[in-house]
């Protein structure tokens, strides 16, 4: 039976655990609470965002503008690849960090060679991770003075980072740029997700679904497609990468939300059980103490 | 009843205007530019600015800023960073940005501080130009 006095100091410890993870869990609800507004709010833009820039590229006519060049001249192994990484700034969220960890590891792997990927990574854990994975050799080199926190998105720093990208990709440091983060499917389901950035894709090509050329009507472009677009790809890459930002946020909160309460709850049926332990002994102490007294007694007796 | 064509204003943080209109005038890189049903197709980009529409007869005002707009036929979409109603402006603060920005601009700065500088003092200028011409 183990010792009272023990069960006591865990069952004590446990309610300061408790104490903790309950005064996280009501934080982060209040914090999932604005994140769920903000992306409320921003949802509508990103989803229309990446439906009219589909829809002005089918109308667009062939453009030599540099952020369409897919450098198809530089072999597959040399292409150096950009790859942002959104991860949280603290950990205690359940697996939000582990998913998206792993899933930037795989498409590491896939990358055909580690040495010329380039990683942007914002939050700290994301950071402190891959750079203790590049201290062990592993390559693929971590960009350090990409220091952009994750906490409350907003649209300036989206743009900063869009224009550092975008930036690397024009002085041909980058070849091809990937944003990993984490979508918010529902409120319980999140997955890892990719966007390429760069160099910037048309999806249809202006075919129909039987192949033949469809025939759209060529929008015009007030002053000229070339400076349209070169005004319009960075404005896309920043709306992306916001609204990546405040998903990936919303995310967190949901998941430190969630582990928060199984953490909670947890807690209390470890409390319950220990209680329960607690109580036996002490009744066996009693118990023990009662048949001492009484055979005390009757020996006295006898 | 004048021929209408659907609109949507979507800023980043909110859908601005969803809704029937009149009359669109835009400001545009290289100046005004008025859209009404049935306009070709068109897309442009929207630099810091002014934007009027027109619903059931009466001119509405916003302050815009960067953005594109994409026009079609029978509808036009303009997505921007930002979209105000004039009433909606807080002059003090866009006051303050503009003395913060112009202050800035007098100091030493990389050329990218400098051209982030003067897009704020761009928004600032618009934000108070916006509102006292059309809310007093």
């Amino acid at each position: 039976m183990p010792n009272m006095r023990e069960i006591r100091e865990r069952i004590a410890s446990i309610q300061q655990i408790l104490k903790i993870t309950n005064a996280m869990y009501l934080m982060s609800s209040s914090k999932l609470k604005k994140a769920r507004k903000s992306l409320d709010a921003t949802e509508p833009y990103f989803y229309k965002l990446q439906e009219t820039i589909e829809s002005v590229l089918e109308h667009t006519p062939h453009t030599r503008q540099a952020y369409f060049d897919r450098r198809t001249n530089i072999p597959e192994e040399k292409r150096k690849k950009g790859y942002i990484v959104i991860t949280a700034d603290k950990g205690l969220c359940g697996s939000y960090n582990h998913n998206i960890l792993k899933y930037a590891e795989q498409k590491l792997a896939e990358a055909a060679d580690i040495d010329n990927c380039y990683l942007f990574v914002m939050g700290q854990v994301g950071r402190m991770y891959f750079q203790r994975r590049m201290r062990n050799n592993k390559k693929a080199s971590v960009d350090g003075e990409f220091l952009y926190t994750t906490q409350n998105p907003t649209l300036y720093r989206a743009m900063e980072i869009a224009q550092t990208v975008l930036k690397k990709f024009e002085n041909h440091e980058l070849d091809e740029v990937y944003l990993l983060y984490t979508d918010m499917v529902n409120s319980n389901l999140q997955e890892p997700r990719t966007v390429q950035l760069l160099p910037f894709q048309r999806k249809h090509m202006g075919k129909a679904s039987d192949g033949t050329m469809k025939k759209l009507p060529k929008a015009s472009f007030v002053p000229s497609p070339e400076k349209v677009m070169e005004f319009l790809i960075p404005q896309y890459a920043k709306g992306i990468i916001y609204g990546a930002m405040v998903e990936a946020f919303c995310c967190e909160q949901q998941s430190r939300m969630t582990a928060m309460d199984a953490a909670t709850t947890s807690a209390r049926d470890m409390i319950k059980d220990l209680s329960l332990l607690y109580n036996r002994a002490r009744q066996a102490a009693i118990t023990q103490e009662i048949t001492e007294v009484v055979g005390g007694a009757n020996s006295l007796e006898e | 009843m004048a021929n209408t064509f659907q609109l949507e204003i979507i800023a980043t943080d909110r859908v601005f205007f969803r809704g029937e209109c009149e009359h669109l005038v835009i400001t545009a890189i290289d100046g005004l530019l008025g859209i009404m049903a049935g306009h070709e197709p068109l897309v442009t980009v929207l630099p810091t600015g002014e934007l009027k529409y027109m619903v059931d007869g009466k001119w509405l005002y916003a302050a815009i800023s960067e953005g594109f707009i994409q026009v079609m036929p029978d509808k036009a979409i303009i997505l921007a960073d930002s979209c105000e109603l004039p009433e909606e402006i807080d002059i003090k603060r866009a006051e303050e940005a503009r003395q913060r920005a112009e202050e800035l601009m007098k100091q030493k700065q990389s050329i990218k501080e400098y051209y982030q500088t003067q897009a704020a003092l761009n928004r600032a200028i618009n934000r108070l130009k916006v509102s006292q011409k059309h809310f007093k």
